[in-house]
């Protein structure tokens, strides 16, 4: 490998320290071993491969718990290491080491003898439970891959979702009184969040759709990509001042929706606003219904479930259905004292 | 904040520690800012959770203050890690001043050390808590500093550690040099790290780049790793390891020596390598430079601010890299002789002379002037 130092040379004709500038001549240094480490690697005198192995040999003797989460494999480690040893080893560096060391093992061993047989007995113990803990879980995991329940995905129509569709005026009004800040989801690229800053609100979006949310913050400053009940878990308890959902809950689960009310109830502020706009079963059942419909792992509730459900969880509810029986708004004023406690749902 | 009247006693600026060690850097700061202290006129005593068995008659427990305790006392916390002596300042009235020299952080111990890495989470939790009560902060670096302000500290002053740097200066350990010096007789650079041995420090990373140097430009190379350690299992991974790259023979792990003993290992080193991940301020980089040798280290933490120009710094701990690096440094005589010289004119900057009347003067900005 050719030896590269043109900066050393540098300097020594400058007479090391004097003409050349300290910071100029370590920089030329540095570029100097880059260059020379660039020459080796090419040359393969130390492939990557190497160094992974070198990670992995140290790796090796880290403890269980610095092997990451996998349970087969910390398993493993433990089962390795669940006979203790007795018989200590006896080499040293110095010769007379090692006979001292020797005669003191063989003097102790029917001490430690007794020891490490009890705490390899304790480790098998705890070991052979583990494996049964292990076996149980990976059971109940593929009972449950089967059961799981997909999140449901943001359904929008185009003739139900922008500015001018019939319930947006009804929210801008509903909204108009509302202090605090108001979140809509889904979002998408701001349309509606647009519309409630201009009337005067404190609006922002959250959308799980990245490129909606992309495209909207050019013109909306306050967008996030999120999904809206990951975005409520970080949400201050009773900080918000409404919440407007549309496109949202139409095709929930029962439990999604379940835990986005419990949600929902944690952060609106008392006397807080939850507007929640949704299509109908007939539009959701038509011939052209987006396809999100069919992969839903729920329907559409029925406007009357809606307003039964919030009235029992202490809001004062009213429902408007929209032309042609095509979709519906729920509107929803949280009383000013909560019923009950909400339960976080996390 | 008033200074003491003129028929007033002396006001007491007394130090509360976690842990009096004279083996750490905070221990030293302590004795050595407690006669400074002394000297400048006000009253000093130690308080400590832990006192080692050498200083048991340089401090008292810390819950004995209160029988010390008097109307105008400053106390000052030397903070290095968790400990009970943070809860019980924090329900204190006195004028506090925290020194803050860092800690490692949990995640540095995750899957090493647990019950270390606890400890680690709840110094944060204790640096916050203490925070409301500061006067001032006190911080060995402004990358410490930053930490503090982050903790909510408002007033805040960077002040460097306090270390004696003339111990380097120590006559050597006659036979460890006569040891260290027969192994040079057959050729090969000798590397040394001082550090505790813990997974921060990256004494790992410290052996892969010994094997790569050995491998690709020096296959009589030397590892030399002083410190004691808080992980012994990390230990154990560090002797299995090397071991297992058959280097056993070339990676001396020394632990904690003596004065002597590090001069010793100071005199015979060619390079000083630290590749620490996380370092508040470095003491033993200064050490290094006040010993004569050139320092290669990793840019972490408050290293850049502590080394100033006078080092090689390198961002990372890639094995071939460091190779390259040492290779360099110990053929290119010019560059050593300049990492040496620079060096030599960084240390005074962070001397006891240069530093104790700028701690004294910030101290003096919560204790009024001393009589």
């Amino acid at each position: 490998m050719a030896k590269t130092t043109n900066t050393a040379d540098a300097a020594e004709t400058a007479g090391v320290t004097g003409a050349v500038d300290p910071q100029a001549y370590v920089a030329g240094v540095m570029a100097e071993i880059e260059e020379e480490v660039r020459l080796r690697r090419s040359s393969g005198d130390l492939p990557p491969k190497l160094e992974r192995e070198l990670d992995e040999l140290f790796l090796a003797h880290s403890p269980v718990a610095g092997r990451g989460g996998d349970l087969t494999e910390a398993l493993r480690m433990v089962d390795a290491a669940i006979f203790v040893d007795p018989v200590v080893p006896v080499a040293s560096e110095r010769a007379a080491g090692a006979v001292v060391k020797k005669g003191m093992r063989s003097v102790l061993l029917w001490y430690v003898g007794w020891i490490t047989h009890q705490v390899s007995q304790f480790a098998s113990a705890v070991s052979r439970s583990l494996h049964i803990v292990d076996g149980r879980l990976k059971e109940l995991e593929r009972k449950v891959e089967v059961q799981q329940v997909p999140s449901a995905a943001v359904v929008e129509l185009p003739a139900a979702h922008h500015a001018k569709a019939w319930w947006v005026k009804p929210v801008l009004k509903t909204l108009k009184p509302v202090s605090g800040r108001i979140v809509h989801a889904a979002s998408g690229d701001g349309w509606l969040v647009r519309q409630i800053n201009a009337a005067g609100g404190d609006a922002y979006g959250v959308d799980p759709r990245p490129d909606l949310v992309a495209e909207g913050v050019l013109t909306v400053s306050d967008l996030r990509g999120e999904d809206v009940a990951d975005h409520l878990r970080a949400v201050a308890p009773a900080g918000l001042g409404a919440i407007v959902l549309s496109g949202v809950v139409d095709g929930m689960a029962s439990g999604e929706r379940t835990q986005l009310l419990h949600l929902i109830a944690n952060t609106l502020a008392p006397g807080g606003v939850l507007v929640v706009h949704s299509l109908s079963r007939s539009t959701w059942d038509a011939a052209d219904a987006p396809y999100e419909a069919d992969l839903a792992p729920g329907r559409p509730l029925r406007p009357e479930t809606w307003k039964h459900l919030l009235d029992q969880s202490g809001y004062r509810t009213t429902v408007t259905i929209g032309p042609d029986d095509a979709d519906y708004l729920v509107t929803a004023v949280r009383s000013s004292v909560p019923s009950s406690e909400p339960t976080p749902a996390r | 904040m008033s200074a003491a009247g003129p028929k007033s006693p002396p006001v007491a600026v007394h130090q509360f520690v976690p842990t009096l060690n004279p083996h750490d850097a905070t221990g030293t700061h302590t004795l050595l800012l407690r006669d400074i202290l002394r000297r400048a006129g006000w009253r000093s005593e130690i308080f400590a959770e832990a006192i080692h068995d050498d200083l048991a008659t340089e401090a008292y427990k810390h819950w004995m203050y209160p029988d010390h305790a008097a109307a105008g006392d400053v106390v000052i916390y030397q903070f290095s890690t968790s400990s009970a002596v943070a809860g019980f300042l924090a329900e204190r009235t006195e004028p506090l001043i925290v020194d803050f020299h860092n800690f490692t952080g949990p995640e540095h111990f995750a899957g090493w050390e647990p019950h270390t890495e606890q400890r680690a989470a709840r110094a944060h939790d204790e640096l916050v808590r203490l925070a409301p009560r500061a006067a001032l902060g006190v911080a060995d670096s402004h990358f410490n500093e930053r930490c503090l302000r982050q903790a909510g500290y408002g007033r805040t002053a960077v002040v460097p550690v306090l270390v004696d740097y003339q111990r380097v200066a120590t006559p050597p350990d006659a036979r460890l040099a006569a040891e260290l010096a027969a192994a040079k007789q057959n050729g090969g650079a000798d590397i040394l790290f001082v550090g505790r041995v813990v997974p921060s420090k990256g004494q790992h990373e410290l052996v892969k780049a010994l094997w790569a140097y050995r491998r690709l430009y020096d296959p009589a190379a030397r590892l030399h790793l002083v410190g004691g350690t808080s992980s012994f299992a990390y230990l154990k991974a560090l002797r299995g390891f090397a071991n297992d790259l058959g280097l056993a023979g070339a990676v001396r792990i020394a632990g904690d020596v003596s004065d002597a003993a590090l001069a010793a290992y100071f005199a015979a080193a060619d390079v000083y390598l630290s590749l620490s991940a996380h370092e508040g301020f470095g003491v033993p980089l200064v050490e290094a430079m006040a010993a004569g040798v050139p320092v290669v280290a990793r840019r972490a933490g408050a290293v850049p601010e502590t080394v100033g120009d006078a080092a090689l710094l390198v961002a990372g701990s890639d094995p071939l890299y460091i190779a390259a690096v040492l290779d360099r440094l110990c053929r290119d005589k010019a560059l050593a002789q300049r990492l040496i010289d620079d060096g030599r004119r960084r240390v005074p900057q962070l001397s006891l002379d240069a530093v104790a009347p700028l701690l004294v003067a910030a101290i003096a900005t919560v204790a009024g002037a001393p009589r």
